[in-house]
């Protein structure tokens, strides 16, 4: 491709690595303060230490919303995943009626902003005389990980090669059986990614769980902005966040290599079209990021 | 299929439905009130003389436009150097673009305050190159229109690279050969040729910003003065006190908002994000 001179890719190259140095520095500010012996967030630094760490590791009420919060999430993403599955096989049915409705319905919570969605559940929640609850945490975080639970699992089903179920068919297989054996092993890749991004959205949603979570029960998130707040308790929070940062990167990272690994060996090397891999990670990375 | 749609037919349309019915007075959560429907709230919003929500909806709607449009602007180079100039490695730095992306918001927009606050890294590193005196500050730092924009721009430019990047790799690269074999220069065949045919990635970035930051409240929560907060905050502030009708009347303006943005631009995000990669292919 000689599309831009060699002037040109310079200056595309100098501006590339200067937004990454953009992006990246708001988060190295955080883990170097992490590490700094001051219980204030601010330059000079005072020295090396770890003790925010471990007094971060023996705040209860921390370590508890981070348990909250994992447990919510996992909750969250395996009811996710499930119904995204049902929703994709509905979808990639010919006889289902009312598909453009159908699909604008599914996908309507990447749309309406998320404070509405929590103040109505809110309103919601009081017509049927419920107060705040978890549960309702774990629905509103299941309604806005739906979308992007179907979003990795259709493209996935419909690439599928349809023979194989016909095949499994012809040796005598029922419609369940054949999803069971075939259907599903073919998908579980795509059902991990899809359990991963839902985890990652509840886990670090704020909108919804601030209004839904009791007031002795916050979720990380929630706990975050509400100790942000509190001097004393910033270089704990500052501590953990390094450390959610970490993995939460380290997770994205994992799993999206795994995935194609496995979708690799699953479909076969020859077969597999390694663009329409990265189209699809393209895809779903677009549709991970709202937040 | 059912218990999907059932799912988000409870938890999506219903919660959508006591907004409206909220917003008309039709509903009320101040137990013994008499309910009655009303379009008072509406009119207040919509028309009432220098209404404060209606200003403050008028500020988020500017914020959010620049923030898109800037946005937008600074991802493109992004996009075209990862497609054009990165060829081997751009799945790599793709990823590595993404990477702060994938962390959490919440840190991402404390990790700003702790950057941008009176006595931050920013201002620290202002002092010690003698651009500002020693107890100097920069008025405009933080808790200002500018913090607010700088940390939602920050947000979304490795999300709007994404579309960009989509349609850069997706086009017929044999146009681009073409046009320079015809004659036309590098400068003239990006925008006679390349830019028009990537303009569906970029409207779709644009509107990947414009959506979220519509309803935007935690970036003001930690970076916003009391002048700077966003229309979600009035959400938010109405739904922490008491008046839920007047709260609803702003929860469903934007809403509409947002619903219009779809009808209007919905069409290039179909084209670029919901056709499945190999569904041409049925």
């Amino acid at each position: 491709m000689k599309t831009s001179g060699a002037v040109g890719k310079v200056l595309l190259s100098v501006y590339f690595v200067l937004f990454m140095v953009f992006l990246l520095a708001p988060l190295v500010v955080l883990v170097v303060f992490a590490f700094d012996d001051s219980t204030t967030a601010t330059l000079p630094l005072e020295g090396w230490t770890t003790h925010w760490f471990s007094e971060a590791f023996t705040n209860g009420q921390l370590t508890n919303a981070l348990v909250r919060s994992a447990t919510i999430a996992a909750v969250a993403a395996v009811i996710a995943t499930a119904l995204g599955l049902m929703a994709s096989v509905g979808l990639t049915s010919d006889r289902l009626r009312l598909r453009s409705l159908t699909v604008a319905s599914l996908m309507l919570p990447l749309v309406v902003p998320y404070i509405s969605l929590a103040v109505g559940l809110v309103i919601l929640l009081q017509a049927i005389a419920v107060q705040t609850s978890l549960t309702a945490v774990v629905l509103g975080h299941v309604v806005i990980a739906l979308p992007f639970a179907i979003l990795v699992l259709l493209p996935r089903l419909r690439t599928l090669d349809p023979s194989m179920n016909e095949a499994a068919r012809d040796l005598g297989a029922g419609d369940l059986t054949a999803f069971r054996l075939i259907t599903l092993p073919l998908l579980g890749p795509a059902l991990v990614s899809s359990f991963l991004i839902s985890f990652v959205t509840s886990f670090d949603e704020f909108a919804i769980a601030s209004f839904l979570a009791p007031a002795g029960q916050p979720t990380y998130p929630v706990f975050l902005y509400a100790s942000s707040r509190t001097p004393a308790l910033l270089p704990q929070v500052i501590a953990i966040g390094t450390l959610v940062i970490a993995l939460s990167m380290a997770l994205v990272l994992v799993a999206e290599g795994g995935r194609r690994w496995a979708e690799k060996r699953l479909v076969g090397d020859q077969e597999f079209d390694d663009e329409v891999s990265e189209d699809n990670l393209a895809e779903v990375l677009v549709i991970s990021g709202k937040s | 299929m059912l218990p999907p749609l059932l799912f988000v037919a409870l938890l999506i349309f219903a919660p959508i439905i006591y907004i409206a019915l909220f917003s008309v007075g039709l509903r009320s959560n101040i137990p013994g009130t008499e309910v009655a429907f009303s379009l008072d709230n509406w009119d207040g919003f919509l028309f009432g003389e220098n209404n404060p929500f209606r200003a403050r909806f008028f500020y988020s709607m500017r914020v959010a436009l620049l923030v898109s449009l800037v946005t937008t602007a600074a991802a493109y180079p992004l996009a075209y150097f990862l497609s054009f100039v990165a060829r081997q490695r751009r799945y790599t730095l793709l990823l590595l673009l993404l990477a702060p992306f994938f962390t959490s918001y919440l840190l991402r927009v404390l990790a700003w305050q702790i950057m941008l606050n009176d006595e931050g890294v920013v201002t620290w590193a202002a002092r010690a190159i003698g651009l500002i005196a020693d107890d100097g500050n920069i008025s405009w730092l933080i808790y200002s229109t500018f913090s607010v924009s700088l940390v939602l721009f920050y947000t979304w430019v490795p999300f709007v690279t994404l579309p960009i990047f989509a349609v850069l790799e997706n086009m017929d690269h044999r146009l681009v050969e073409a046009a320079q074999d015809l004659g036309a220069s590098r400068w003239t065949t990006f925008w006679r040729v390349t830019f028009p045919l990537s303009l569906p990635g970029v409207i779709a970035g644009f509107v990947f910003v414009m959506i979220p930051t519509t309803g935007e409240f935690i970036t003001p929560l930690f970076v916003g003065g009391a002048d700077n907060q966003l229309f979600g905050n009035s959400i938010q502030a109405f739904f922490g006190t008491t008046n839920w009708n007047l709260g609803s009347v702003l929860a469903m303006a934007l809403i509409i908002t947002v619903v219009i943005l779809m009808l209007i631009f919905g069409r290039f995000l179909n084209t670029d994000l919901r056709a499945a990669p190999g569904g041409d292919e049925k």
